[in-house]
C-alpha cells in the first residue's frame, strides 16, 4: 500500500537517507528500529512532508505521492502518533479531536456542539476509553492521551498510522491495553509503523521488521528472522558481547542510604530499606506506583509527613536538594529535558552547575579550575569526543545529553546516587556505556538506586531489587532469586 | 570546475555571516551608524556633543544593567523607572535645605545618597520576594508596583518637585566625571559578577531552567531575588545621577526611559526567554540608541519624529536578531 | 489530614476575583451608602465600558501567549485622526469608521511582523507603542484638541435607555465570549496558546489565527477609544498612555494567564475590569484624597494576582496527591 522508493537525504552535504525501500501492506504492522541518529525521524518527517527527499519518491497505492506538510499527509489518512503527544491540555478531548474540522451547525459558524459530542463517544468507544468527552485532557492520564491521540487517527479514518516511541511513559497495564487496540486496528486493516527502542516489544507485535543504520537500510524482513540479540547486533553494527557488563564488586555491609518509615499521604505509605556502600539497588514498580515520589522524597524535594532519611547514618533534618548535596547525594531525575538539562547553556556550564561553589573561592570562579575538571569528566563519562565544550547541550544526542547530566552528578563525587529511569529514550550503545559507568561507581564505593521500568534492565544490573506498588513496598529480591514473574506480580500487586 | 561560482559566493557570504553573528554587531552598526551620519549632521563629532552623548549615557546604561540582571534570569522589572522617581523624591526630602531631614547634619550627602539607595534596594527586595517566594508573575507584580511606587513618589511630594538640595550632592550633575566613575565601577562589577562569580553561573542557569537549576542545588529564590534587588540598586544609583544633574527631587523622574531601558537591553541582545545576556552587550545595546537619539535631536528633529524612528529602529534591531537566530540555528544543523 | 479541607480552599481560590469583587463592593457599600444606588452602578458600569472593551481585546491576544503592548498608542492615533477628521468638517460615522480603521491597521501591522518576521510580540508592540505615540504626536502636533459638543452627546447617548458605552459593551462582550467559547477559532485560540508548534503540526493555520486576534485587539482599542473619545471629549497629548496596562491588569485580574491557553472573558475579564473601576469610583464617592487612587488600585490588584498564584501552589500540591488515586482506580 505504501512504498519508499530509494529514498535519499542530506542536510548540507551530510548524507542523513540514502537509498532506503520498503513497503507496508495494508493491515500489517511494520517495526523501526535502529539507533539515535540512525535516520527514523528524517524518514517520518519526509513522510508528513516537513521534508522533501532529495532523490526517491514515495508511492502510496502506486501512485506518487508528494506531501508538502501536515495537511497533506492528513489528507493522505496518514496520521503520526509523536513521543510528545500533540494534544492541548486546556482543551476537552472532544475538541482535540474536532480540532481541525468542527462540525458546523448549519451554515453558521458555530460549533455544533451536540454532533461533536455524539461523534467523538462514538470514536472513544472504538478505543474503548470510557470517558464524557467533554473531560478535559489535562485530567487524563498518560496511556489515555495515548488512547485519544489514537482516537484522533481513527477521526480522520487513517490507513496509516506510525506511532513514534508510544510506551515510554504508559504503565504496564497501559501498554497491554495499546497492544491490544493495534491488534484490532490491523484486523480492520489499518497498516501501522512502529518506531521503539523496546525491542522486546517490537519483536513481539510486528510483522516485518526493517533495521536502518547510519541512514542505510540494513535488513528487513518478517519478525522471525530477528532474535533481541540480532537486532543489536544490526543496530550497532558491531556485536555487543556484554550487554550487560559483569561486575566483580560486592556491596560492602555499611549503610550509606537508609529510608526509615516514610508515610505521605496520597504518595508513599511506611517505606523503609536499607541502601549500602558498594551496593546497586533497584527499584521496580509501574508508572504511578509511587517510586518516582520516593526518589524525590529521598532526595529531599518534596516534603514528608513521616519517617527519616539517613545518610552515611546521619539524620537529613531540614531535608532540602542542597542540604542532600551537601551530603553527597545525587539525583538523575526521569525529565531530562526539563529537570536535568539547561538545554541552552553550554555543555561546560551544564557539567559545572552542581559544583558551581567548590570552583570558587568566596564566591569569587577559579575558572582554570573549572574547565580543567568538567573536561576531565568529559572523558570519565566517555562524552562524545566531536563535542566542543562551549556547544550547547540540546545539540548533542540524548545519549550524549544523559552523559552530561551523569557527569554534573560525578564531578560532585557522590556518596549515594539515585538514577530515575537513567537509560530512557537512549539507543543501545549508550545504554551499554552507562551501565558499564555504574559499575565503576560501586566499584569505588559509591551506592547506587536505580528505578527503572525496564525489569531486565534491572535484573541485569542490580545487586537486589525493591518493587514498588501504590506507594508500597511489596517485595525484595536478592540477586540469586530475580525472576521477571516474580517482580511483575509484585509490581502490579496481585498475590 | 562547475563549482567555482558556488564557492566564491560562499568566500563573499562567510565574512557576512561572522559579522551577522558576532556578538559584537551592535557595536559595529553603532559606529557605522556614526559614521554614516556625520557628513550630515554638523557637530556630531564635536567634543561637546561626544560629551553630551557620554552623559546621556550614564544613567540609562546603569538602569539598563540591572533591567540585564533581571531578563537574565528569566524576569522583568517595568517598575525600576518608579523606583528613580521615588529614590529621587525621598533622597530630595532627606537632603533640601529648608525642610530636609538630615539638613543640619555635617554628613547630609553621604546620608541622602544612602537614604535613595536603600530605597531602590527595598523596592528591589519587595518585588523579588513576591516573584521568588509567592511565584507571582514578574510582569505583574513589577506592573503593580510601578503604579503603586509612582503613586506613591506623587503622594509624597503633592505633584511639586524639590528644590535646595545640597551644593556638594549637585556636584555629581554637574561634572562628568563622577558619573563616568560610578558608571564605570557599576559595569565592571556588573560584568565581573555575572562571568566570573558562582552567583552569575546561578543566575544563568535559573534563568535558563528553574528546575533544573533548584534540583542541581542552585538556591533558586535566593538568585532571584538578589537579581531583583540588583536591578532596584541600579535605578537608585541612576536617581543620584538624574537627581544631582537636574538639582531636583522629582516624582516622574525617569518616567520616559522605561522604553529605552528594556529597548536598549534587547537591542544589545539580552534575550526575554532568560538565560541569555551580558553587560557588554547591553552597553553596546545604550550606546547605539543614545547614538540615534543624539543625531536625531542635532538634525533638530521634533521629539515625536524621534519617538517614530527609536521605535523603528528597535524594530529593525529585533528583526536582525530573529535573523541572526535563523542563520545560527542552520549553521548548528550542520 | 481531611481533603474537604483543600477542596474548599480551592473553590474560594478559583473564583478569587469574583470573591474579591464582592468584598470590595461590599466594603465599599458599608462605607458609602450612596455607593449601591443604581445611578452610581451604572456610573461604574459607563466608566468601566472602555476598559473592558480593550481589556476583551486584550485577552484573545494574552490566550495566545502573546501580549499588545500598542493599544494605548494606537487609540491616541485613532483620536488624533478622528479629531483632525472633525474639526475639518467631515462626517462623524465617516471619522469613527476611520479610527476603527486605524485599529484594524495596527493590529494587522503587529500580527504581520509577528507571523511573518518571527519577532517576538512584547518587542513588536513595543515598537509600534514608540511610533504609534510619536505619529499621533506629529498629526496633533503636540497641542490639546477640543472636540465639539456633538461628539459629548455621544456619551450621553442612550439605546433603548441603555447608556451607549454599556449597550457596545454588552454587544462587544457577547460576541467575543460567543467567538471564544462556541465557534472553531476562539477554540483554537486556546490551543495555539497552549502550545504554538503543536498547533501548527496539528495542521491549524496558526499564521492567520495570529493574525486574527491581534486584529480583534486592535478594533477593540478603537472601540474602547471611540467610548473614553466621547466621554472626555477632548484629544490631550496624553491620550490612552498606560492603557496597555489597565488592559492587561483586567484580564489577569480575571484569571487570564500571561502564558497563554489560560483565561475567559466572561467573567473574568469583565470582572477585573469593573473591579478597577468600582475602586476608582468608590474612592470618589468616599471623596479620597486623589493621590490615594493609584495606590489602591495597585495594591488591590497585587493583592488578586497574589491569590491567583496560591491558587497555584494549592493546585500543585493537591496534584501531587492525585498519583496514587489515579493508579488505584
Amino acid at each position: 500500500m505504501f512504498e519508499f522508493r530509494g529514498i535519499s537525504k542530506g542536510f548540507f552535504g551530510v548524507p542523513v537517507l540514502s537509498d532506503v525501500s520498503f513497503s507496508i501492506e495494508s493491515g500489517s504492522t511494520v517495526g523501526l528500529v535502529g539507533e539515535n541518529g540512525a535516520g527514523k525521524s528524517t524518514l517520518m518527517n519526509i513522510m508528513g512532508g516537513n521534508h522533501q527527499p532529495d532523490a526517491g519518491t514515495l508511492m502510496l497505492d502506486g501512485v506518487s505521492f508528494e506531501p508538502r506538510g501536515p495537511r497533506d499527509a492528513a489528507m493522505a489518512r496518514i496520521a503520526f502518533i509523536h513521543q510528545e503527544l500533540n494534544l492541548f491540555p486546556n482543551l476537552s478531548i472532544a475538541e482535540n479531536l474536532f480540532l481541525t474540522s468542527f462540525p458546523r451547525r448549519g451554515g453558521m459558524p458555530l460549533i455544533d456542539r451536540k454532533t461533536m459530542r455524539k461523534r467523538a463517544a462514538a470514536l472513544l468507544a472504538e478505543v474503548e476509553l470510557d470517558m464524557p468527552p467533554d473531560t478535559l485532557v489535562e485530567h487524563l492520564t498518560a496511556g489515555e492521551r495515548q488512547l485519544v491521540e489514537i482516537t484522533k487517527a481513527l477521526s480522520i479514518e487513517a490507513r496509516l498510522i506510525i506511532l513514534d516511541e508510544p510506551t515510554t511513559s504508559l504503565t504496564a497495564r497501559e501498554t497491554e491495553r495499546l497492544f491490544a487496540l493495534m491488534a484490532r486496528l490491523r484486523g480492520r486493516g489499518i497498516a501501522i509503523i512502529y518506531i521503539s527502542h523496546s525491542l522486546d516489544d517490537v519483536l513481539r507485535i510486528c510483522d516485518r521488521i526493517v533495521v536502518l543504520r547510519d541512514g542505510k537500510l540494513v535488513a528487513s524482513g518478517p519478525r522471525e528472522e530477528f532474535t533481541k540479540e540480532r537486532l543489536v547486533t544490526l543496530m550497532v553494527g558491531r556485536a555487543i558481547q556484554q550487554y550487560f557488563p559483569p561486575r566483580v564488586t560486592r556491596p560492602s555491609a555499611d549503610p550509606a542510604l537508609e529510608a526509615i518509615g516514610l508515610s505521605h499521604a496520597g504518595v508513599v505509605h511506611n517505606v523503609s530499606f536499607t541502601l549500602q556502600r558498594g551496593e546497586v539497588l533497584g527499584l521496580a514498580g509501574l508508572m504511578g506506583s509511587g517510586r518516582t515520589e520516593l526518589a524525590r522524597i529521598l532526595f529531599g524535594l518534596d516534603e514528608c509527613e513521616h519517617g527519616e532519611v539517613r545518610v552515611q547514618g546521619r539524620s537529613l533534618r531540614s531535608h532540602s536538594a542542597r542540604e542532600s548535596i551537601r551530603q553527597r547525594v545525587a539525583f538523575l531525575t526521569e525529565d531530562r529535558r526539563s529537570e536535568g538539562l539547561c538545554v541552552e547553556a553550554s555543555i561546560t556550564d551544564n557539567l559545572a552547575l552542581v559544583t558551581l561553589p567548590s570552583l570558587a573561592r568566596l564566591g569569587w570562579l577559579d575558572l582554570g579550575k573549572l574547565f580543567a575538571s568538567t573536561a576531565a569528566i568529559c572523558m570519565a563519562v566517555r562524552l562524545n569526543r566531536s563535542a566542543r565544550a562551549s556547544q550547547p547541550a540540546k545539540s548533542l544526542s540524548g545519549g550524549n545529553q544523559q552523559k552530561v547530566v551523569l557527569g554534573k552528578w560525578l564531578l560532585a563525587e557522590p556518596t549515594v546516587f539515585i538514577l530515575d529511569e537513567p537509560t530512557r529514550g537512549i539507543d543501545v550503545g549508550a545504554k551499554s556505556e552507562i551501565y558499564t559507568l555504574i559499575n565503576e561507581l560501586v566499584a569505588r564505593g559509591v551506592a547506587v538506586l536505580v528505578i527503572s521500568s525496564e525489569i531486565e534492565e534491572l535484573i541485569g544490573i542490580c545487586d537486589r531489587i525493591l518493587v514498588m506498588s501504590r506507594g508500597e513496598l511489596r517485595d525484595e529480591v536478592d540477586r540469586p532469586d530475580f525472576d521477571r514473574e516474580r517482580i511483575l506480580r509484585a509490581a502490579l500487586n496481585k498475590p | 570546475m562547475s563549482l567555482a561560482s558556488p564557492a566564491s559566493f560562499q568566500r563573499l557570504l562567510v565574512p557576512a555571516q561572522r559579522l551577522l553573528l558576532s556578538e559584537n554587531l551592535v557595536l559595529v552598526l553603532s559606529v557605522g551608524y556614526f559614521v554614516a551620519m556625520w557628513p550630515f549632521t554638523p557637530g556630531l563629532a564635536a567634543p561637546e556633543n561626544l560629551k553630551n552623548i557620554l552623559s546621556a549615557m550614564l544613567p540609562l546604561l546603569i538602569v539598563a544593567i540591572g533591567q540585564t540582571f533581571v531578563l537574565i534570569s528569566r524576569g522583568i522589572d517595568l517598575s525600576v523607572t518608579s523606583t528613580i522617581g521615588l529614590a529621587s523624591v525621598v533622597g530630595a526630602l532627606a537632603m533640601n535645605g529648608e525642610s530636609g531631614w538630615f539638613r543640619d547634619s555635617g554628613l547630609v550627602v553621604s546620608a541622602g545618597v544612602a537614604v535613595m539607595l536603600s530605597v531602590g534596594t527595598l523596592l528591589g527586595a519587595i518585588n523579588g520576594l513576591a516573584i521568588a517566594r509567592l511565584r507571582m508573575p514578574a510582569f505583574i507584580v513589577t506592573l503593580t508596583t510601578m503604579m503603586f511606587v509612582s503613586g506613591l513618589a506623587i503622594w509624597l511630594t503633592k505633584s511639586r518637585n524639590i528644590y535646595g538640595l545640597p551644593a556638594a550632592f549637585n556636584v555629581v550633575g554637574a561634572y562628568i566625571l563622577p558619573g563616568v566613575a560610578v558608571t564605570l565601577a557599576v559595569a565592571v562589577a556588573a560584568h565581573l559578577s555575572l562571568s566570573r562569580t558562582v552567583f552569575g553561573r546561578w543566575l544563568y542557569a535559573v534563568g535558563h531552567n528553574e528546575r533544573a537549576a533548584h534540583i542541581s542545588g542552585v538556591p533558586v529564590d535566593r538568585v532571584i531575588l538578589s537579581a531583583y534587588v540588583v536591578c532596584g540598586l541600579c535605578g537608585a544609583i541612576a536617581a543620584v545621577l538624574y537627581t544631582g544633574r537636574l538639582e531636583t527631587g522629582s516624582a516622574t523622574m525617569g518616567q520616559r526611559i522605561l522604553l529605552d531601558v528594556i529597548g536598549a537591553t534587547v537591542i544589545g541582545g539580552t534575550s526575554l526567554y532568560g538565560g541569555k545576556g551580558k553587560v557588554l552587550w547591553t552597553v553596546f545595546g545604550v550606546l547605539f540608541l543614545t547614538l540615534i537619539d543624539n543625531t536625531l535631536n542635532l538634525q533638530n528633529l521634533s521629539h515625536f519624529t524621534i519617538m517614530i524612528v527609536k521605535g523603528a529602529v528597535i524594530l529593525l534591531a529585533a528583526v536582525l536578531d530573529t535573523v541572526r537566530h535563523k542563520l545560527a540555528g542552520k549553521l548548528a544543523d550542520v | 489530614m481531611s481533603s474537604a479541607h483543600p477542596r474548599l480552599l480551592l473553590i474560594a481560590l478559583n473564583n478569587a476575583p469574583t470573591v474579591l469583587f464582592a468584598l470590595v463592593l461590599a466594603a465599599f457599600g458599608l462605607l458609602a451608602p450612596q455607593f449601591f444606588t443604581g445611578q452610581n452602578l451604572t456610573n461604574i458600569g459607563v466608566q468601566a465600558s472602555s476598559t473592558a472593551i480593550v481589556a476583551i481585546g486584550m485577552t484573545f491576544v494574552l490566550l495566545t501567549a502573546g501580549i499588545d503592548l500598542s493599544v494605548g498608542a494606537s487609540m491616541f492615533v485613532g483620536a488624533a485622526v478622528v479629531g483632525k477628521m472633525v474639526l475639518a468638517g467631515q462626517p462623524l460615522p465617516l471619522a469613527l469608521a476611520a479610527m476603527i480603521g486605524v485599529g484594524a491597521m495596527f493590529g494587522a501591522l503587529n500580527a504581520l511582523l509577528i507571523t511573518r518576521v518571527g519577532v517576538m510580540p512584547f518587542v513588536v508592540t513595543l515598537a509600534t507603542l514608540y511610533m504609534g505615540r510619536g505619529l499621533a504626536l506629529w498629526i496633533t502636533q503636540t497641542r490639546a484638541m477640543n472636540l465639539p459638543e456633538s461628539f459629548l452627546q455621544l456619551g450621553s447617548l442612550k439605546l433603548a435607555g441603555i447608556p451607549l458605552p454599556i449597550a457596545l459593551f454588552v454587544a462587544v462582550l457577547v460576541l467575543a465570549h460567543v467567538t471564544l467559547t462556541r465557534t472553531p477559532f476562539g477554540r483554537q485560540v486556546y490551543a495555539v496558546g497552549a502550545d504554538l508548534e503543536a498547533a501548527r503540526k496539528a495542521g491549524l493555520d496558526t499564521r492567520r489565527i495570529l493574525f486574527g486576534v491581534y486584529l480583534i485587539c486592535g478594533v477593540c482599542a478603537a472601540l474602547g477609544g471611540i467610548i473614553s473619545l466621547a466621554q472626555i471629549g477632548a484629544v490631550s497629548p496624553k491620550f490612552g498612555e498606560y492603557r496597555e496596562f489597565t488592559a492587561i491588569a483586567a484580564a489577569v485580574l480575571g484569571g487570564t494567564s500571561l502564558f497563554g491557553g489560560r483565561g475567559h472573558v466572561l467573567p473574568g475579564t469583565v470582572i477585573g475590569a469593573l473591579l478597577i473601576q468600582s475602586v476608582e469610583n468608590g474612592l470618589v464617592i468616599l471623596n479620597a484624597d486623589p493621590y490615594l487612587y493609584p495606590l489602591v488600585t495597585s495594591a488591590i490588584i497585587f493583592a488578586a494576582v497574589l491569590l491567583d498564584s496560591t491558587r497555584n501552589r494549592v493546585l500543585a500540591r493537591i496534584g501531587r496527591r492525585k498519583i496514587r488515586i489515579e493508579e488505584t482506580k
